[in-house]
């Protein structure tokens, strides 16, 4: 009965907007976060990845916005997708309910190699080159000496 | 024997058979390119003798100039000869020089003929002759009696250095099968104890006696003569009457 | 044997030894005929089948017969069905008879070639897709079109297909001789062309092998052509092995320029890159052989390029810059040098249109010394009549000779495929060979006359006692060919006179008055056209004036040093390579090499050839008459042209057999350039010389084949082959 009242009123979102601003941390802690994300969302804390970002859920969302990650701060405005981490990112595209840390088939081996996210477009980007000789091997000339 | 490797091999493993490789079966016991070795290379000088370079010269006289390249096979023969039954590629090179061919031309020559021998060989050459005739008559157990007592495998030369067997196709003896060629003669009617008693006496270097050994003279009926025994009959002879 | 003797294989044929159609000094015979597949062909006695059914365009297979070898007859490809004959018959070994009626796409024929096909499949390798053949290879494409389309070969286990050893004959030629088939053709190549013997067959049967039985190297001056001949994959050519697939790559009709004979090349090119020359045919010059050294030198245009032009900085050293920076330096060195102090020099590699356009340059310029690197006489006619530098009989009127007079050159290496001409003759024709000079080894036997100049007088003046002068005397078609070097000597003059004075006065007795005698050997691709420009011959006069600026177009033989230069000489550069004359330059300039460029190139005996541009030049270097044409703008003395016909027209005007591609003329003023020689017939008294004596002299001679790395391996091979005991 109260419940919808409170719905009636619109309270409930109000409460949630209360509980969003606590728990981003405060008005300027929301800001802050509204001004990184362009989002604001409240949500259970997941779990974090080896590069510190954080998965939250909250089922209130819709689907396909009930999941979310909030990437590290250190990360500050050069997030992408591809911070993801690969352990991580079944979870997030719904391929899985199990977080990877409560996953038991989820063997860790030596040999893995470390995740690495897509270095294209910045200067630690890959760039192929060419392996094969030069067709043409220009004449050097002579380097007369100095004096 | 690699060869037989390979598809043993083969059957057991079959994704690595490739990697292991042989060469093809040789179908001739010589090779036909030279290698040189301590014995066989164009450092060693080859002069003909005195006396075989006057046969050289009587042999190039046969042949009228411009066509002296026709001597080439008889002096290829006479510096086999001299060189103790093998011809060395210094010796091809003489005869080239004798003849002004591009040597190309004699190696050609050389090898072409099984009777140019191109590899040391023994001061005696048996040529054991295995081909059907003589095979039938026992050929096979010559052989075998010839290798136990040269100590020599066939194509090669025995620990002694004095002897060197080849198998050889038909020698024309077939009448007087078994037979064996000694360099230039031929031992035929063989037993396996006549060719021991050859072997033995070579060994010492005594020249055994040539021909057949059953006591013929040469290749008449073993028996007396089972035909022609009485003189010919005249004209006319098993005609019915009427023609007479 | 394979092989029929020479002589007697040759007598078989007169057409075969003649193949020029328009060969004017062969005989004529009567005609029979014969019948190939019903159609009648008229065709002299002593013609083969194959070469009948050639003449109406029935092609029959083959592998053994080559139209320019001796008749071997053992491939037996070529069986064909004749009427009344029980078995097939070896067309290519078969006189035609009259009346013989040939059937050769009847089913006896038909079989017969399959039954041949799978004789020679059962032991070729079946390894085409690996095979550098492959795509141009006779045994596929005959096997296609007429062999079994299946194979009945099951052996494979048992004893297995033939497997022979490969032998090692060079840097130029890999053997794979498991896939030989034993066409002998490179044994009678080497026998017959290059006359040397060092190929032969050995063993018999089965067993039997092509090769050189002892390890010897085939080292000729014409051994690439071995790989043209073999019909299958077993002679490859080494520098090309695993490059290309023959339809990838794109062929241009071409000349080469690395000898004075201009021989006719086909240059596969793949993504703008040259990877290999063949020989394009060509009776009148080079038939279907290519000297090594033109074919295998390619490598050697990318190597030691200039791909950029370059200024020596304030210490002298040349580094890279723009052409805008070039040119302008070059034009102010032009313009601020006084005309008596510029001196243009034109190299061996140098086309007619950059030729053309730099005299044009210099004369606007108001200088004159416009020369060549290599001296000939100027006094008597000099360069102007034509007939005396050039080879006036043409090189396929040589094999028609019936006594060859070589004065001081070594023909075998300055012009192999003349030399090819001259021993096609002495054997086919018997021809005699006579040399004066020093005793070379030109394959083929000669009489050494001795290599005193002065015996070259004697023979002129009659005095000579040798019985090479009668024999001159006596040949209805002598042949006196003089090698140009011996012309830069101080008795270079009397020479040439006392040879024109010999050659003429054997001319002037000759019945058939068409032929020609005096030969000069240029050699160079250049030297012809630069003296028809009027270039002057030799550059020691003016380098004596000490000229201030030196125009190089490709001048790298070595005759311009920095030792003969005065100090302050600007030395510009123009050419394709880093090699004598970019060393010594202060500016240089990116020209174009004779792939790179349409150009046009005189040979030896005046015919006018133009190469095709093939790739492009590399990096920033540019077609050399246009750099020139740029040049020419900046320094303000504007060349008046702009496109490649316009500067033909230019050519045209100063020597119109210039644009006659293709066509030879006929030199006339002999007896005038004889009588102004008269007053040079000094006493002589050297000896001559030639710069090419042995094999390992002739691969390298010019910036190309200098900065070909097959060319180094050749002469190292030929330096080891000489420590052989073989």
């Amino acid at each position: 009965m109260s419940n919808s009242i409170v719905k009636l009123l619109a309270l409930d979102k109000l409460s949630n907007l209360f509980n969003m601003i606590k728990q981003n941390g405060g008005i300027r802690g929301s800001l802050y976060k509204l001004y990184r994300q362009e989002e604001l969302k409240d949500g259970v804390l997941v779990g974090e990845d080896e590069l510190g970002n954080k998965y939250y859920e909250n089922p209130r969302y819709f689907y396909g916005r009930n999941r979310w990650v909030e990437y590290n701060d250190k990360a500050y405005l050069d997030y992408d997708g591809s911070q993801v981490t690969a352990e991580w990112y079944g979870w997030l595209h719904y391929k899985t309910d199990l977080p990877p840390h409560k996953d038991p088939s989820r063997p860790k081996y030596k040999w893995m190699a470390e995740f690495t996210e897509n270095m294209s477009g910045t200067t630690g980007q890959y760039v192929p080159y060419s392996t094969t000789r030069e067709k043409i091997e220009p004449w050097v000339p002579k380097q007369k000496s100095s004096a | 024997m690699l060869s037989s490797l390979r598809s043993g091999v083969k059957g057991l493993w079959r994704t690595s058979a490739r990697s292991l490789q042989t060469t093809a079966n040789l179908q001739h016991d010589s090779l036909f390119v030279h290698r040189d070795t301590p014995e066989d290379n164009p450092s060693i000088p080859f002069e003909f003798t005195p006396e075989n370079q006057k046969r050289a010269d009587a042999l190039l006289e046969i042949y009228p100039e411009g066509h002296k390249r026709a001597a080439m096979i008889p002096l290829l023969d006479l510096a086999q000869r001299q060189n103790g039954g093998w011809l060395p590629i210094s010796a091809m090179h003489k005869v080239a020089e004798l003849l002004n061919l591009p040597r190309m031309r004699v190696y050609e020559v050389a090898t072409f003929y099984t009777m140019f021998i191109r590899r040391p060989i023994g001061k005696y050459h048996i040529q054991v002759c295995t081909t059907t005739p003589c095979w039938l008559r026992g050929s096979d157990i010559v052989l075998n009696a010839i290798k136990e007592a040269t100590g020599c495998e066939v194509g090669g030369n025995s620990p002694c250095g004095k002897f060197s067997i080849s198998e050889v196709e038909c020698l024309g003896a077939c009448v007087n099968a078994p037979m064996i060629q000694v360099n230039d003669d031929y031992y035929e009617d063989l037993t396996v104890e006549d060719s021991k008693e050859i072997i033995n006496k070579l060994k010492k270097d005594e020249k055994p006696k040539p021909g057949p050994r059953s006591g013929r003279y040469a290749s008449e009926p073993l028996g007396g003569l089972t035909s022609l025994t009485e003189p010919p009959t005249g004209p006319g002879f098993g005609l019915q009457d009427s023609l007479k | 044997m394979l092989r029929q003797p020479l002589t007697r294989a040759l007598a078989l044929s007169p057409s075969r030894v003649a193949p020029l159609a328009a060969r004017k000094f062969a005989a004529q015979a009567d005609k029979v005929e014969v019948f190939i597949d019903d159609k009648p062909v008229y065709v002299p006695p002593g013609t083969t089948v194959l070469q009948a059914a050639a003449e109406i365009g029935v092609e029959i297979p083959r592998f053994c017969y080559h139209e320019r070898l001796a008749v071997a007859g053992n491939c037996r490809m070529c069986l064909v069905e004749v009427e009344k004959s029980p078995k097939p018959v070896a067309a290519c070994a078969m006189p035609v008879m009259k009346g013989m009626r040939v059937k050769t796409n009847s089913d006896l024929t038909r079989k017969a070639r399959e039954g041949v096909m799978e004789f020679l499949l059962v032991n070729h390798p079946l390894d085409c897709p690996i095979c550098d053949q492959g795509g141009e290879c006779d045994l596929q494409d005959q096997s296609m079109a007429f062999g079994s389309d299946k194979s009945r070969f099951t052996d494979i286990h048992f004893s297995g297909k033939r497997a022979v050893e490969d032998k090692d004959v060079g840097p130029l030629i890999k053997t794979i001789m498991t896939r030989c088939i034993h066409c002998t053709r490179c044994i009678r190549f080497a026998s017959e062309v290059a006359g040397v013997d060092d190929f032969g067959t050995t063993g018999r049967g089965t067993d039997m092998q092509v090769g050189t039985y002892v390890e010897k190297m085939f080292l000729s001056e014409l051994s690439g052509n071995i790989i043209d001949l073999c019909p299958v994959g077993a002679l490859t050519s080494k520098p090309y092995s695993f490059a290309a697939r023959p339809w990838e790559t794109r062929r241009i009709d071409s000349v080469d320029v690395l000898d004075p004979l201009g021989s006719n090349i086909v240059v596969a090119t793949r993504t703008n890159e040259v990877l290999r020359i063949l020989p394009r045919t060509n009776e009148e010059i080079n038939e279907e052989w290519l000297s090594d050294k033109s074919r295998f030198a390619c490598d050697g245009l990318k190597r030691q390029r200039l791909v950029t032009p370059m200024i020596a900085d304030s210490r002298g050293n040349l580094t890279p810059v723009e052409w805008e920076e070039a040119i302008v330096a070059a034009a102010t060195a032009l313009r601020d040098c006084p005309p008596d102090k510029l001196l243009v020099v034109g190299g061996d590699l140098a086309d007619a249109e950059s030729l053309v356009a730099l005299k044009d340059l210099a004369n606007r310029l108001g200088s004159e010394a416009v020369c060549t690197e290599h001296y000939f006489p100027l006094d008597g006619a000099g360069t102007d009549l034509r007939s005396s530098y050039l080879l006036n009989t043409k090189i396929a009127n040589v094999e028609d000779a019936d006594f060859v007079l070589l004065i001081g050159t070594n023909v075998r290496f300055e012009a192999p495929l003349l030399n090819a001409r001259i021993r096609k003759a002495f054997i086919h024709k018997e021809t005699d060979v006579a040399l004066i000079g020093p005793k070379v080894d030109l394959t083929y036997e000669y009489t050494h006359v001795g290599d005193s100049a002065s015996i070259v007088k004697d023979l002129a003046t009659g005095t000579s006692s040798h019985e090479v002068l009668k024999r001159l005397e006596n040949s209805k078609r002598p042949v006196v060919i003089l090698g140009a070097d011996q012309l830069k000597t101080s008795e270079g003059p009397a020479l040439l006179a006392y040879t024109q004075e010999l050659a003429l006065s054997l001319q002037d007795k000759l019945e058939n008055k068409e032929w020609k005698v005096l030969n000069v050997l240029q050699r160079t691709a250049s030297q012809v056209a630069a003296m028809d420009l009027g270039y002057k011959p030799g550059v020691g006069e003016m380098l004596q004036k000490g000229p201030k600026v030196v125009f190089m177009l490709g001048a790298d033989a070595g005759v311009i040093t920095r030792e003969n230069l005065p100090k302050d000489c600007v030395v510009i550069y123009q050419g394709h390579h880093g090699d004598a004359g970019a060393s010594i330059a202060d500016i240089v300039l990116a020209g174009a090499a004779y792939t790179e460029k349409n150009g046009t190139y005189v040979n030896a005996e005046g015919r006018a050839q133009q190469t095709l541009p093939a790739v492009t030049p590399p990096g920033k270097a540019r077609e050399d008459w246009k750099i020139i044409r740029a040049l020419s703008e900046v320094v303000g003395a504007r060349l008046p042209y702009d496109n490649l016909e316009e500067v033909r027209a230019r050519l045209a005007e100063v020597c119109p057999s210039m644009v006659s591609y293709g066509d030879v003329q006929n030199n006339n003023y002999f007896a005038q350039a004889r009588a102004l020689a008269q007053s040079l017939q000094k006493p002589v008294s050297g000896t001559l010389d030639v710069q090419l004596k042995q094999l390992e002299d002739f691969f390298m001679t010019d910036s190309i084949s200098r900065a070909s790395p097959t060319m180094a391996k050749c002469v190292q091979a030929v330096i080891k082959q000489k420590q052989s005991p073989y």
